[in-house]
């Protein structure tokens, strides 16, 4: 008894988990809120309630919703697309998408359905796609969607379907314009089977039989039938089988009928000339013919095609195709993949399209005549040209559109002369050589796109690209200029709305390259070695909308940022080489500010300085460069006070020695500073400069004349002493030639020196106003020893001499100026600086 | 017994349905013969497939044959295959494949649905090469036009 309760509890609260996990967690992914909703694979067993009704897109697949009751979806009355692919589905009941009248799109994909009733997809009003794709479905009468007049796309491919049986219904399909019954088990196809078609021609259906193990075509079974696309792709055993069947495709009209195999679904051993004959009786427009393996050399074996316009050969062992029948009409002509033993030399007056691509074989181009040709396609086939490219080469003189990208060396020796008409030109990927010789493009006025991206072309003549007026897109990466410099190539080019110079290796770009551009659009600059972003070269693009110019070395802006044109609306400046120092502040600062226009601003680093390498950009802070600033701000600032004030102090500085020592100065009993001994012969320097510097300056000295102070009178002698020394702290000596040949002078000297040894308090300052001759010297010899042992004053008549032999002069009679009794001592051993420093 | 079965039934109804999501797919061998061994593991979150490779050996003969079984998750109107090998950590090959183009495709498979199972078994084109000793990693991926995964495998190449 115990045991079972156990069960019965475990059981209640396993089916209560299990019921309660998809309603109280909301398994949907929202992919467009309120719009479409994604609920692949979560388990469901039945459909979510939590689902806004405003629901247009919903992916239930891979849920095991098993049964699809009446009134399923009238939640979601605005549903457009409902996917229900492997939902264990095996019963669709009555009215289960009653209400659905918007819905458009229905896919069923890999239910096992095995109950469909009549009224299974009644009220789909607008379904236009039904996608009933590994259902089980074993007859298309099973399929009750008649009512469903709508419906264009019926997609019934990998069921059980046994027939080809068009039902009735499909009168009532106005609209259908796509039935796939690929993948089925379709054996045989009677006449009967298309009667609906017969019935009702306004159908242009495009009907899709591939990989049905077909054995038998009731001869006229397509008679009278119009399709607009057949394909019958691995659906024969044999040659044999093959062959018959085709041949009672006859009486078929047909806008297009694809024929061939898949690549791993091959059982057809040889296609002839015997399995196309039977195409004679079709009318078809368009041939497409894909994986034959074995098929003959002849192209006359397409005799019966000789009326297509376009042909298709893809895959096919082909091995010549150089002797197209004139006769043949075609008039597109497409070859993919197929096995040459070269490239065809073509000659054909009815060809406009040529479509020749990823071909092997093909090594190198032969010269075509094709009259018509204006479309011609010959890219991927790794082939060479020896010579490029002109009238007499392709033999053509309408040709708009020339594709010769992905190929070998093109080697250009003429500027398509004759191709005037062109419109279009590929060459990428292409080796071009001898391309910057000449102006290649010269003729072309006309053409509207060129692409020389990766074509090995170093451009060092700025020629290239004259003659190119109405061009609008140029694409040239890849390539690279002379001395890594963007030169003036696009002088002619002034309908360019799109350029694509990256990968180029650029590191510069001369002044005004852009300047003629002015409908340009879009400019891509990157992966290129650019340093800097200087927006004066982008000024004059007056259309640019988008410039790319990541992906390379640019650590800065140069220039302001504002001439940047008003139309651009998307700049790239990712993965560049940032420089976050606040050096560049500003070219960060702007980078913040157009954070829009910018594109994937948060993702753009900084490269240096090495501690903010891999940081954002978006994160330097300018903050620290203010900081810095102030620093550097302040100290500039008292550096120069500091500075001004010393040069004030300097300046003034005997007013400021007069301020700190008019208080306590005082001449004593002296009347004068100082006495002047010298020469009559340089009264003159001694009263136009001695007495005008110390006595009319600051601070204003006295000085002891003998012209002036001398007390007319007394004795010359007495008054040496008494008016000279007696009344003067100091002595200056002129010393001079004349001084020294002057008797009075060197009495006053010798004075002077006796008068200071004995007061002890004087000093004697000696000025040397010329140069003496040391013999001359020599005669005063106590002048002498004391000259070439003190310090003295040279007078220098030079400004900076002057100012120098001023200072010394004042600082030395300043000494001992301001005195007290301590001082005296003070004044006595400055006085000795004063004449033994310097 | 009764413990056990209600363990086994409550254990059956709350765990997902497709057991071992979330956790890593089982390795499978896709074939071990001639000195070649060839492991596999989905790295698909959303599913596993099978792989077999018929005549396995060290010399990778010019057309191999393969069986392959996947319920797709994605519509393949355009398939491509990315194979990536490496060989002690150092990668040797990159390789990108187109499978499926929208006009005139290759395969028989391609164009199949959502929810629709394929199985291919056939030649695989390679080059023909005889691989030297040692141990590879190949990581293969197979997307559509969307870029979405339709299936994914680690495989261990152990040749000795």
């Amino acid at each position: 008894m115990m045991p079972s309760f156990c069960l019965a509890g475990t059981l209640m609260m396993a089916l209560f988990f299990s019921s309660l996990r998809p309603e109280s967690l909301d398994p949907c992914v929202e992919v467009d809120p309120n719009i479409s909703y994604q609920c692949m694979d979560q388990n469901l067993h039945k459909i979510p309630n939590n689902i806004p009704s405003s629901v247009k897109h919903l992916d239930l697949s891979f849920n095991p919703l098993k049964i699809l009751g009446s009134h399923s979806f009238s939640n979601f009355p605005e549903l457009k697309l409902l996917d229900l692919s492997r939902c264990e589905i095996e019963t669709i009941e009555d009215k289960a998408y009653q209400d659905l009248h918007q819905l458009t799109t229905l896919i069923l994909t890999g239910n096992p359905i095995q109950s469909l009733s009549r009224g299974s997809f009644s009220g789909l009003a607008n379904l236009q796609n039904l996608v009933a794709v590994e259902i089980e479905l074993a007859s298309l009468d099973n399929l009750p969607i008649g009512h469903l007049i709508t419906l264009k796309t019926l997609n019934v491919a990998h069921n059980f379907i046994r027939s080809s049986k068009l039902p009735e219904y499909f009168s009532n399909l106005t609209d259908l314009d796509h039935l796939d019954l690929s993948n089925n088990y379709i054996q045989t196809i009677y006449y009967t089977d298309f009667q609906t078609l017969r019935e009702n021609p306004q159908l242009n259906l495009s009907l899709e039989l591939s990989l049905n193990p077909i054995d038998f075509i009731q001869p006229g079974a397509f008679q009278g039938v119009r399709l607009h696309e057949l394909t019958l792709r691995s659906n024969f055993n044999s040659t044999n089988v093959m062959k018959t069947c085709i041949q009672n495709l006859d009486g078929l009209q047909v806008h297009r009928l694809i024929l061939g195999e898949f690549k791993n679904e091959r059982r057809v051993e040889r296609l002839d000339r015997s399995v196309m004959e039977g195409l004679c009786k079709v009318t078809i427009n368009e041939f497409r013919f894909t994986y034959a393996d074995e098929f003959s050399n002849d192209i006359t074996d397409f005799e019966c095609l000789a009326n297509v316009s376009t042909m298709s050969l893809v895959n096919v062992y082909l091995r010549q195709l150089e002797h197209i029948p004139k006769y043949f009409k075609w008039e597109t002509l497409t070859v993919i993949r197929c096995e040459l033993k070269h490239f065809p030399p073509l000659e054909n007056p009815f060809l406009k399209r040529l479509i020749f691509i990823t071909n092997k074989g093909a090594t190198s181009f032969a010269e075509m005549n094709l009259p018509s040709l204006t479309f011609l396609d010959l890219s991927r086939n790794g082939m060479s040209f020896r010579r490029c490219c002109s009238y007499s080469d392709l033999g053509t003189r309408s040709l708009k559109h020339l594709d010769l990208s992905f190929n070998g060396v093109i080697r250009i020796n003429a500027n398509f002369m004759g191709l005037e008409e062109l419109e279009y030109l590929d060459f990428q990927h292409s080796t071009l050589k001898k391309a910057t010789v000449f102006s290649m493009f010269l003729p072309l006025e006309k053409l509207l796109y060129l692409d020389i991206s990766h074509t090995n072309t170093k451009i060092d003549f700025n020629g290239i690209f004259f003659g190119l007026t109405s061009l609008n897109t140029l694409k040239m990466a890849g390539n690279s200029f002379k001395d890594n410099t963007l030169s003036n190539v696009f002088t002619n080019t002034t309908n360019l709305t799109f350029l694509d110079i990256s990968n180029c290796q650029l590191q510069k770009v001369s002044w005004g390259v852009f300047d003629t551009l002015h409908r340009l659009e879009l400019l891509n600059m990157s992966h290129n070695n650019l340093l800097l972003l200087d927006s004066f070269h982008y000024n004059q693009l007056h259309s640019l909308k988008t410039l790319d110019c990541s992906f390379n070395h640019i650590e800065t802006s140069k220039g302001m940022m504002q001439h940047f044109p008003k139309s651009l609306a998307f700049l790239n400046l990712t993965n560049n080489s940032i420089a976050c120092t606040c050096e560049h502040q500003n070219f960060l600062q702007w980078v913040k500010d157009q954070r829009l226009f910018l594109v994937n601003t948060e993702q753009m680093m900084c490269a240096t300085p090495v501690e903010m390498k891999g940081s954002l950009v978006l994160d330097f802070r300018n903050a620290t460069c203010y900081i810095q600033k102030t620093i550097i701000g302040a100290s500039v600032v008292s550096v120069l006070a500091v500075s001004t004030i010393a040069f004030l102090v300097y300046k003034f500085y005997f007013h400021l020695i007069l301020i700190a020592g008019c208080k306590k100065y005082s001449r004593g009993e002296s009347v004068y500073d100082a006495f002047v001994i010298y020469s009559s012969h340089d009264e003159d320097w001694v009263r136009n400069e001695l007495v005008k510097n110390l006595e009319e300056g600051v601070p204003p000295f006295q000085l002891c004349l003998h012209y002036r102070d001398f007390i007319p009178g007394v004795a010359i002698a007495a008054n040496i002493i008494q008016e000279g020394f007696h009344k003067s702290r100091k002595v200056i000596v002129v010393v001079s030639r004349h001084f020294i040949q002057s008797r009075w002078c060197i009495f006053e000297y010798e004075i002077a020196q006796t008068w200071q040894f004995l007061s002890s308090h004087s000093g004697i300052i000696f000025i040397v106003l010329e140069k003496v001759e040391k013999s001359l010297l020599k005669q005063q010899v106590e002048l002498y020893r004391l000259l070439s042992r003190n310090t003295y004053l040279e007078w220098e008549d030079n400004a900076l001499g002057r100012h120098i032999f001023w200072r010394r002069l004042k600082k030395a009679l300043l000494d001992g100026r301001a005195w007290d009794p301590d001082g005296v001592a003070e004044t006595e051993n400055n006085q000795q600086e004063a004449t033994t420093s310097i | 017994m009764n413990r056990v079965a209600a363990a086994l039934l409550v254990w059956t109804l709350t765990s997902p349905s497709s057991s071992g999501r979330g956790d890593a797919w089982p390795v499978h061998m896709a074939c071990s013969s001639g000195g070649l061994e060839v492991l596999y593991q989905s790295c698909d979150p959303l599913q596993d497939f099978g792989l077999s490779i018929d005549q396995c050996s060290k010399q990778i003969p010019p057309q191999l044959n393969i069986r392959f079984g996947i319920i797709l998750r994605e519509d393949i109107r355009e398939l491509f295959l990315d194979i990536a090998l490496v060989s002690r950590g150092s990668s040797i090959l990159n390789f990108s494949y187109p499978i499926c183009e929208e006009d005139l495709p290759k395969f028989s498979f391609c164009g199949r649905r959502k929810g629709e199972q394929i199985y291919y078994a056939g030649p695989v084109n390679n080059l023909g090469i005889d691989v030297p000793q040692g141990e590879y990693q190949v990581l293969l991926e197979l997307y559509n036009e969307n870029r979405a995964t339709v299936a994914c495998a680690n495989a261990t190449v152990i040749s000795s």
